[in-house]
């Protein structure tokens, strides 16, 4: 059976207090957020947590401190972004991306195990699929809310085209994140041999 | 901003709910936050925010107190009721707002779903306003505990949890701290194009793995040392227990639930 060393606990609690801070990073670095259609979108580093999880920690160690991540929020601390919580934040339309966290830590946990994480190539690979899955489940999530539970009628493909730039956004974003993952992971190269 | 980012804005008073078993608590809250879906007529969403008024007034906290925690989602729950308010077409036109016509239907589906939404975020901020971080983890180890049956790993999930919750205060601390060194030894985080703004984000985050990576090391060593082994067998200096009032409190709660439902009928 799987057994869980002490530090394995720790780190994946570290991760959790990360996706805190990524997901409120405008806060320290109010310049983060970008004009889209002339509001300012606050940029998130939760995406990018996640995968680093994945990357650091091994997908079931990963997966376990996502959702460590998402029950925090859930039972009412406010680590998702603009310090909400609660069990609603789940419910509300953008609800999906929060819960592909998992999945995303799954992925690049497994991903990992199948490229060398040590060039760009693949780390870019890994950033870009988990962008589009995430934005697979989150949006086909956010059109499952607005139907059955918000009641608000939307076409998927409406959901679809409202979420287009903001894709196009994460795209550009993940092909940056990869570069800066490479930096991370070759400036501290002992965290490159996470336990699993 | 530091007051901004109060984390876990515990409240300790001497009231009833906050020495209420945790557990019973978090059941009744996640009750409630599915029985709101039930309300649907104004009877119903009356009763739920005098009793949701009434669990805040009992807590003894200061009302103004757990407005200002609900200052966020102000903006949220108006929102909402603004798009219901353009989107929703049903009922009769009420009136016209600059070529904008406003259905009653929309009107009444505006004001409903903001209640559900105010009512959704005072219930669950009651939560943490009344129980301390460590005794809602601990009650989640308890009310998971049947899905160690599935070898989920509860223990390990909720004493993660624990440990996050002290480290987001210390950790928050540092990015700022970070940010504010890095800003001024010249790290340019203010213009140029985004591509050079998002890679400012590095100066930052490798200081901030560093420190994070030798807190999560030095706290592992520390409970090594300490003879951590698992959750097999550990004790608990404060054990939680179901008393009277937990009863009492359910019973009030039930009853709510069935004034609930008589009220949907009328």
């Amino acid at each position: 059976m799987f057994t869980f060393t002490a530090k394995d606990l720790t780190f994946s609690a570290i991760f959790i207090v990360l996706m805190t801070i990524g997901a409120n990073i405008t806060f320290w670095l109010p310049f983060l957020a970008i004009p889209i259609g002339g509001v300012n979108v606050p940029l998130s580093l939760q995406p990018f947590f996640a995968i680093l999880s994945g990357l650091l920690l091994g997908r079931r160690l990963g997966v376990l401190s996502m959702t460590g991540y998402l029950a925090l929020g859930v039972i009412g601390v406010p680590v998702f972004s603009q310090l909400q919580a609660g069990p609603f934040v789940l419910f509300n339309y953008t609800g999906g991306f929060l819960l592909s966290f998992v999945l995303i830590s799954f992925l690049s946990g497994f991903l990992k195990e199948k490229l060398p994480v040590t060039n760009l190539k693949s780390l870019t690979t890994i950033t870009m699929t988990s962008t589009i899955v995430s934005y697979l489940i989150g949006v086909s999530y956010m059109y499952l809310a607005m139907n059955v539970w918000l009641n608000l009628n939307v076409s998927y493909a409406a959901a679809w085209i409202s979420m287009i730039p903001f894709l196009i956004k994460d795209l550009v974003l993940a092909l940056l994140l990869a570069s800066i993952a490479l930096r991370l992971l070759t400036q501290l190269p002992h965290l490159k041999n996470g336990r699993r | 901003m530091a007051s901004s980012l109060i984390i876990g804005q515990y409240v300790p008073e001497e009231s009833v709910v906050h020495k209420l078993d945790p557990r019973t608590k978090i059941v009744m809250i996640f009750a409630f936050v599915i029985f709101v879906f039930f309300a649907n007529n104004g009877w119903s969403y009356l009763w739920l925010t005098a009793f949701s008024i009434g669990a805040a007034l009992s807590t003894k906290i200061k009302l103004r107190y757990i407005a200002r925690g609900l200052k966020p989602v102000w903006f949220l729950i108006v929102f909402t009721f603004l798009l219901h308010l353009f989107v929703t077409r049903e009922g009769d036109v009420l009136f016209d707002i600059i070529g904008f016509p406003i259905y009653t239907g929309a009107l009444i589906q505006g004001v409903q779903i903001s209640m559900r939404f105010f009512l959704l975020i005072l219930v669950t901020s009651m939560l943490t306003l009344t129980t301390t971080p460590i005794e809602i983890t601990d009650a989640i180890e308890t009310l998971l505990h049947p899905l160690k049956k599935v070898k989920f790993p509860v223990h390990e999930l909720a004493l993660m949890m624990s440990i996050s919750l002290r480290f987001i205060p210390t950790l928050m601390q540092e990015t700022e701290k970070i940010s504010k060194a890095q800003a001024s030894r010249g790290v340019d985080f203010r213009t140029g194009p985004l591509k050079e703004r998002i890679q400012a984000v590095v100066p930052l985050l490798v200081p901030l793995f560093v420190s994070a990576f030798k807190r999560a090391e030095e706290l592992a060593m520390a409970m090594e040392a300490r003879g951590y082994k698992g959750g097999e067998g550990r004790s608990k200096l404060r054990e939680l227990e179901v008393r009277a009032r937990d009863y009492l409190a359910v019973v009030v709660f039930i009853l709510m639930i069935v004034g609930l439902f008589l009220l949907r009928d009328m």
